[in-house]
């Protein structure tokens, strides 16, 4: 029979399996994912390098929500963003069970966007850093 | 050897400029400047909150070619004119001009315009008019062939969008661009 504190361990145990696994499978931490992803760039006109967020791939099926991949310069999965159109979101449209690009997430950056080709409506970017040094790999120019 | 170039100079250029004349020099350079695209560039925040064209008016002469740059580094930006042949717009632009749009343009990429009909000219930036990232352009003045007066240009609000344009009769009366607010 199992007491309450193996039952507790084994829960806890099960959610840290679960997050170590939330992580989309399909992405890769190095550019480029396999498909559905492509890059941004090669879909709609962008820059290839966005400072901020880096070079973008995304799965086309998963626009406008995402998640979009952000790979530094080196090729380094580096951030996983988000682009919340506002209007949809004030409408009540909800976009649960996001993938995420990496199950590790040091930070997060949530910020208005005014639009841009993909996503021309005004936005909202939810950014999660996957180190403590990607935003700094993401600003270089 | 100074005091002789100075002399050398001055002999040449006293006689030179006897027989231009201050107003034909002044001239030349006034026709050199108009030839020169005036540039309208295309802005954008880091993490493009706020986008805009800067200046956001503008009052050229006719012939005049502006030239729209991009100088944001993390967004593309459009120069596109109201008109039914693009995107199904009321027209904004004086009746006679050919409508004209630099499609999506990457950082550093410009597009050049030359305006040879007078009147006013309002555009927008294809992916930020829903943020109201519009311009205005007046060329010439209402004393001009050509010029016709239009309802278009008689408000300063883009009716169901964002996006307020300078009024005219600031842009022609001061004939500088006033600052992006």
């Amino acid at each position: 029979m199992l007491s309450y504190s193996r039952i507790a361990a084994f829960s806890i145990c099960s959610v840290f399996a679960a997050c170590a696994y939330s992580g989309d499978k399909t992405t890769a931490d190095m550019a480029p994912p396999s498909a559905p992803y492509a890059k941004v760039s090669s879909l709609v006109k962008l820059p290839d390098f966005i400072p901020g967020l880096g070079t973008l791939y995304v799965a086309p099926e998963t626009l406008p929500a995402g998640p979009f991949l952000g790979y530094d310069k080196d090729g380094r999965l580096s951030a996983t963003i988000y682009m919340i159109p506002i209007k949809a979101l004030t409408e009540g449209t909800a976009w649960n069970e996001l993938k995420t690009g990496a199950a590790e997430v040091d930070s997060v950056d949530i910020y208005y966007n005014a639009g841009h080709p993909g996503v021309e409506e005004p936005h909202v970017h939810v950014v999660l850093f996957h180190d403590d040094m990607a935003r700094q790999r993401l600003e270089s120019k | 050897m100074n005091d002789r170039r100075s002399f050398l100079f001055g002999a040449l250029a006293v006689p030179l400029l006897t027989a231009v004349g201050p107003w034909q020099l002044m001239r030349k350079a006034t026709a050199a400047a108009a030839q020169d695209p005036v540039p309208i560039t295309m802005l954008g925040t880091p993490r493009g909150e706020r986008v805009w064209f800067e200046p956001q008016g503008l009052w050229v002469a006719i012939g005049q070619t502006v030239r729209f740059i991009n100088k944001d580094p993390a967004n593309v930006h459009s120069a596109t004119t109201f008109h039914p042949d693009l995107y199904g717009h009321e027209r904004r632009i004086p009746a006679k001009a050919k409508a004209w749009n630099s499609d999506l343009l990457l950082p550093d990429a410009h597009f050049d315009v030359t305006l040879q009909i007078p009147g006013v000219y309002d555009y927008y930036c294809l992916p930020h008019l829903a943020h109201g990232m519009v311009g205005r352009i007046v060329v010439g003045t209402p004393e001009d062939v050509g010029w016709t007066e239009e309802p278009y240009y008689q408000s300063s609000q883009l009716e169901g969008q964002r996006g307020t344009f300078p009024e005219v009769q600031a842009l022609l009366t001061k004939r500088v661009s006033p600052t992006h607010q």
